[in-house]
């Protein structure tokens, strides 16, 4: 479904990907982890144009992300995404946040926008808050109204990038909780995060980066058996001791 | 002596009959303040949104337009556009434009102010984080989409106290229309005044006028900034 096939790109003379290549099937979760600076945001925007690339390809759902003739914007309709700051917009409602893009993107109709907006709300917990502003709810909550306004455009696949690490400790499990539903049901995710309980659980295969490139690919029970890397098994010491 | 003495050697007694006439001057002020704010926000936006777009030549124009806008004094564009506006606005509507000074007066004020109302604009849009933007996008929606619908609001909001500053500011700069003899407000308290051979007590009045209405502005202005700067 994703394909990123040989993806370098750089700020000038900073290599911030080299030759990354990775394969993700319909269905698979992906953990993606490294060291801070080692391009996983870079990566996981790339997949869905948000950064430029200058060399090699990606491939969603036969699309190539990297051709000037791909309309980047219903590319990006058909694949969620979810910021580590939620980015909910501040001045709608929630049920707004749920709506816009479905009437502005899709065409739906307001009501069946909104029909669909509560539904995806009452699915995270949060139906009550329909009418509330972002400001006037928690951390975890916000990140949870934004994976149901990413859930809203009906995507093939999702693209988390660290959605917790902005989160305090005791808000993480409920943002966790809905993602490992949504694992659980078939959905095809990306998702760059440090939570290894959430990789365990869920994720088919962990990728480790460093210095913008893919360091390891390896199959879950691969990956927390005996990383191959010594980069990987340092990282990884250090991110389960703490 | 008459009833309106007040003791402290002013004679009030020509500013009620000559209220009918301030109260006329008084909507051309307000006629060219709305005006400049109207359209001033709008092309100052369409400036705001040039400047920071990727097309160099988009920015570097826009760019040129605000910089020129500010480093000429507005009295001179009054000047300006009154010595050219009339034959641009006879030639485009032919002889039938009722008021060639009021219409000149409006043209000067909105592409003046846009200058300045694109500067609060583009200050308005760096102050959304980036990430709204990605957001945005990322749901689907076009880069035109994105700044109408996510950033433009925000940046609005982030900056009404300025936006009305400015407003106060603009209300206050339009006296400066007497130079092409226009009869705003200010005009008239002076051209009464003049006339009656009681100037100070005009001006005086005019004074109090403006203050009133800028002071509960800039109140409104104060009463919004503790609502939104939480
Ligand atoms: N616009 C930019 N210009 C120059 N360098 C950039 C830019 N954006 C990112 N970088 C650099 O690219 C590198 C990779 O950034 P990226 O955000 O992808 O890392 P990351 O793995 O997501 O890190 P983190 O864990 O801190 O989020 C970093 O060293 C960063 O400083
Ligand atoms: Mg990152």
């Amino acid at each position: 479904m994703i394909s990123i096939r040989q993806v370098s790109k750089s700020y000038g003379s900073f290599q911030v990907l080299s030759d990354c290549s990775t394969e993700i099937k319909k269905g698979e979760v992906i953990v993606v982890c490294g060291p801070s600076g080692s391009g996983k945001s870079t990566l996981i925007k790339c997949v869905n144009g948000l950064e430029p690339f200058q060399s090699g390809e990606i491939i969603v759902d036969g699309i190539s992300v990297g051709d000037p003739r791909t309309k980047l914007s219903t590319l990006r309709a058909r694949v969620g995404m979810v910021f580590q700051h939620f980015e909910l917009f501040p001045h709608m409602t929630i049920v707004d946040n749920l709506t816009l893009a479905q009437v502005k993107v899709l065409g739906r109709s307001r009501d069946e926008a909104a029909e669909k907006g509560l539904k995806l709300l009452e699915r995270v917990g949060l139906k009550a808050h329909a009418n509330k502003h972002p400001g006037a709810l928690s951390g975890g909550q916000q990140q949870r109204v934004a994976i149901a306004r990413a859930l809203s455009m009906d995507p093939i696949a999702m693209l988390f990038d660290e959605p917790t690490s902005a989160l305090d400790p005791e808000m993480i499990n409920e943002v966790l909780d809905v993602m490992v539903e949504l694992a659980n049901e078939g959905m095809t995710m990306m998702c760059v995060t440090h939570e290894m309980g959430f990789a365990r659980k869920v994720a088919h295969r962990v990728i480790f980066m460093d210095q913008g490139r893919i360091v390891e690919d390896a199959p879950k029970d691969d990956f927390f058996g005996q990383p191959r890397s010594e980069r990987a098994q340092q990282f990884l010491s250090k991110i389960l001791h703490h | 002596m008459n009833d309106a003495y007040d003791g402290y050697g002013f004679d009030w007694s020509s500013i009620p009959g000559a209220l009918p006439l301030l109260a006329k001057g008084l909507s051309i002020t307000f006629e060219v303040t709305v005006t400049a704010i109207v359209v001033g926000i709008i092309w100052g936006t369409l400036l705001a949104v040039a400047r920071l777009s990727k097309s160099k030549l988009l920015s570097t124009a826009a760019a040129g337009y605000v910089n020129l806008f500010r480093s000429v004094p507005l009295v001179m564009v009054i000047l300006w556009f009154y010595l050219i506006v009339p034959q641009l606005l006879k030639s485009v509507f032919g002889e039938g434009i009722a008021d060639i000074r009021l219409a000149s007066a409006l043209c000067a004020f909105a592409l003046f102010e846009a200058a300045y109302y694109s500067e609060i604009i583009r200050a308005g849009i760096q102050s959304v984080s980036r990430g709204q933007a990605s957001a945005a996008l990322a749901l689907g929606l076009t880069p035109g989409q994105t700044m109408r619908l996510v950033i433009l609001p925000q940046a609005f909001r982030n900056m009404l106290p300025l936006l009305l500053t400015q407003a106060i500011i603009l209300f206050q700069d339009t006296s400066l229309v007497y130079v092409i003899g226009l009869s705003d407000f200010f005009g008239t308290a002076y051209k009464v005044g003049d006339r009656d051979g009681r100037l100070v007590e005009l001006l005086l009045f005019a004074g109090a006028v403006y203050f009133v209405f800028c002071f509960s502005a800039s109140q409104i202005v104060r009463h919004l900034q503790r609502r939104f700067v939480k």
